[in-house]
């Protein structure tokens, strides 16, 4: 267990300042939401300004400005996660690379294009010389992450600055659209779970938290637990598996307040989300969170900062509910998936 | 809490199996040679550690679809013949984890599709788009294996399978898991070839590392993994298990982006950290695998820490990419793997092409193959982009 004493996110959606909670929802029409930019002039000299791919600019402002948010001038480890990575840059390499048949090519974006420049990055601008780790592994790349930190508080390390950052690339998207799963037409993400579809919405941003043993004041709550599995054979392994992690918490569905839900707007993909959610959950209230950021390989790290916000502020923004079913924001549950990775994240409030 | 090594795998270019590179080693058979398999237009002008068997035969060799990406086949090849080393006899009682590192994922596949998926998204087939990213080389494995308890790939440029077996002790220490197959794997791409040639830090001739007239390094590929196991798993296997993994430390040089500190700052705390966890004096390490790259600044940056460590006269150390060239996401394992040998063995694998004495260090590496040396503890060091540094030590069980 660990204390979120700092938390910041940039996305789709004004969630940028630390001091209110989404003060307004953003209502798009398009099938790829992008993240809402901030003043990135103040964490970058002009020619970083110039040369940075734009999600190392929203990425490492993110955990610049979780680690103000919480009072922290350097972490004592860092540890991020990214699904695609920096695609964008990659891809600017990669064109150079086969359009120039291997002769000119410039190396700014092949420094940018590896896993850990936003980790790298964050360190170099605090001097953090501790344990420092960048996760890749798709569906499972924030919860990695997380798996990472509660492990960095048991050896010793804390003031953890943990975070996930993902963006719309040209490369992401196309391959979305290969894979079919994304809306063929234009629609409002506000209306994302309206009826039955094909397809989702593909979305980005960056969160960045502090993670500590001891709690600061006010801080935002705890993470409890994380847990990840390949997808379930039906909805009765799944639910073996849910109440299996809950116990192993000392914990009864009963004692769910709220379960924050991966649905993402396909009939198909939202089906063992369904059932979970009316079954086992028929008591709590169920959120959903990715109309608002879209889905990327590293949402639930949006999810992660609703449920930061909603245990600090114990408000719930109306546009979140599935289901309101008067619970107070106490004991949260992420459920997640993301085709064949599927994860779990347990919170409590202070 | 000890965690032991119980088995390892390893493809490079220097052999497809533990017992080839090893033989290698014996040898002095240096995988350095013209790229032929990879296409590229600096096929006969910058060398790598290629392995020479075309997608298809590595397919067959680790019973997979031809349609997967070699860095996926490398990994399937490395892990499964570290899987069987262990000899873990009731491998389904134990919660099992694959802890898998690469940095391009399934490059080689997307850099061939790139252009036309680009003009038209229903151009490529299905399987090659979705094997693009570092996670998918992991889950195809991971499927093949049937390991399911926990996945997840961790990419750190150069020091991401070091960071991936140190996750894999951890998880076991923290009793979540009772075995980690952990370890990495890359391929040569176009990409890092030609990114690291803009970076002008290959050399044009097979790599001379720790020489004073290195010029860069030679990119490699393959893959490496070892078996890492709790007491109890320990105390079930039908062979005496060698070794332990008995400390290791990931810090970062915080520096550059690219570049490393002049005085090795991360290469100091890497190092130092690993030797901290192990309680043991400086004095007991037997050989450093050193990451020894071949560029100016990564040999100079970590000779210095050395120094600093271990004095004038430091352990016996060479740089085994003067075998395999740097096969980068993979070196942490594969490196790890060659550390184990060096201890099991009693070998020092010999550091190929050194001439010529460093200004800056009084020492230098172990350039003859020796044979009957008491190793009792082993570092490995894997130092990266982005500043990220680990080290490893690797100890032998009495």
């Amino acid at each position: 267990m660990l204390y979120i004493n700092g938390t910041v996110c940039l996305s789709p959606q004004p969630t940028s300042d630390t001091s209110v909670f989404l003060p307004e929802v953003k209502e798009y029409h398009s099938n790829k939401i992008f993240c809402i930019d901030v003043d990135y002039s103040k964490f970058f000299d002009a020619g970083s300004m110039r040369r940075m791919g734009r999600i190392i600019k929203f990425g490492v402002t993110a955990g610049i400005l979780a680690l103000k948010d919480a009072g922290v001038e350097t972490p004592g480890a860092i540890s991020t996660g990214t699904g695609y990575g920096l695609m964008d840059i990659s891809q600017k390499f990669l064109n150079s690379v086969i359009d120039s048949e291997e002769t000119i090519v410039s190396p700014t974006s092949f420094i940018q294009s590896t896993h850990n420049t936003v980790s790298s990055n964050i360190a170099l601008m605090v001097g953090c010389h501790a344990h420092n780790n960048t996760f890749a592994h798709r569906g499972f790349s924030f919860e990695s992450v997380i798996t990472d930190a509660l492990l960095l508080g048991k050896e010793g390390f804390d003031n953890i600055l943990v975070g996930a950052y993902d963006e719309v690339s040209d490369h992401s998207y196309r391959s979305m659209m290969r894979m079919d799963m994304l809306r063929a037409e234009p629609c409002s993400n506000l209306k994302l779970f309206s009826e039955s579809h094909c397809g989702t919405i593909a979305g980005e941003g960056a969160a960045f938290f502090v993670l500590a043993k001891q709690k600061s004041d006010p801080t935002y709550g705890t993470i409890k637990a994380c847990k990840t599995f390949p997808a379930p054979a039906d909805a009765n392994d799944l639910k073996r598996t849910v109440l299996g992690f809950l116990s192993d918490n000392g914990l009864s569905p009963k004692e769910i307040d709220i379960v924050l839900s991966g649905h993402c707007g396909d009939a198909k993909a939202d089906r063992l989300n369904n059932i979970l959610t009316h079954d086992t959950f028929s008591e709590q209230s169920i959120l959903a969170f990715k109309h608002l950021c879209g889905e990327y390989m590293t949402a639930t790290s949006f999810a992660t900062w609703l449920a930061a916000k909603m245990m600090k502020t114990q408000t719930i923004p109306e546009v979140l509910y599935l289901e309101n079913r008067n619970r107070e924001p106490r004991n949260i549950l992420i459920y997640n998936s993301l085709k064949a990775n599927h994860s779990l994240m347990l919170f409590a409030n202070v | 809490m000890q965690v032991f090594v119980a088995g390892k795998g390893v493809i490079t270019a220097i052999g497809n199996n533990v017992a080839e590179n090893l033989q290698s080693f014996y040898e002095g058979r240096s995988g350095i040679s013209d790229i032929t398999i990879l296409r590229t237009n600096y096929a006969g002008k910058l060398p790598a550690g290629e392995i020479k068997f075309s997608n298809a035969a590595l397919a067959a060799m680790a019973g997979l679809e031809g349609t997967v990406s070699r860095t996926g086949l490398f990994s399937m090849i490395a892990a499964r013949e570290a899987l069987q080393d262990a000899q873990i006899p009731e491998p389904g009682k134990w919660r099992i984890g694959f802890l898998s590192a690469n940095t391009v994922g399934g490059m080689d596949i997307t850099e061939n599709i790139f252009k036309a998926f680009h003009e038209d998204h229903t151009k490529a087939d299905l399987s090659e788009v979705e094997q693009h990213d570092t996670g998918a080389i992991t889950d195809i494995v991971a499927a093949q294996l049937g390991i399911k308890d926990f996945v997840t790939t961790i990419s750190t440029a150069c020091s991401s399978s070091a960071n991936s077996i140190m996750l894999g002790a951890r998880l076991i220490k923290n009793n979540l898991l009772d075995i980690a197959l952990a370890g990495g794997t890359d391929a040569l791409s176009r990409f890092t070839l030609n990114g690291f040639n803009s970076l002008m830090i290959l050399d044009d001739k097979p790599c001379t590392p720790y020489n004073e007239t290195r010029k860069g390094l030679n990119l490699g590929e393959g893959a490496g993994y070892i078996v890492l196991v709790s007491e109890r798993v320990a105390k079930t296997l039908p062979k005496k298990v060698m070794a332990s993994l008995s400390g290791y430390a990931n810090a970062n040089d915080a520096f550059h982006q690219t570049a490393s500190s002049p005085e090795g700052k991360g290469n100091y705390l890497a190092m130092t950290g690993a030797l901290a966890m192990t309680g043991l004096r400086h004095e007991a390490i037997g050989y450093i695998n050193v990451h020894g790259t071949g560029t100016n600044n990564n040999d100079l940056s970590e000779s210095i820490a050395m120094e600093r460590i271990f004095g004038i006269a430091p352990p016996k150390f060479s740089s085994t990419k003067t075998f395999t060239g740097h096969t980068l996401g993979a070196c942490g394992g594969v490196e790890a793997v060659y550390s184990l040998l060096a201890m099991e063995h009693q070998i020092i694998p010999p550091h190929l092409r050194w001439t010529a004495q460093m200004k800056e260090v009084p020492f230098k590496p172990v350039t003859e193959l020796m044979t009957g040396v008491e190793i009792n503890h082993a570092m490995s060091n894997s130092f990266g982009f982005g500043g990220n540094c680990s080290s490893l030590i690797f100890s032998k069980v009495n």
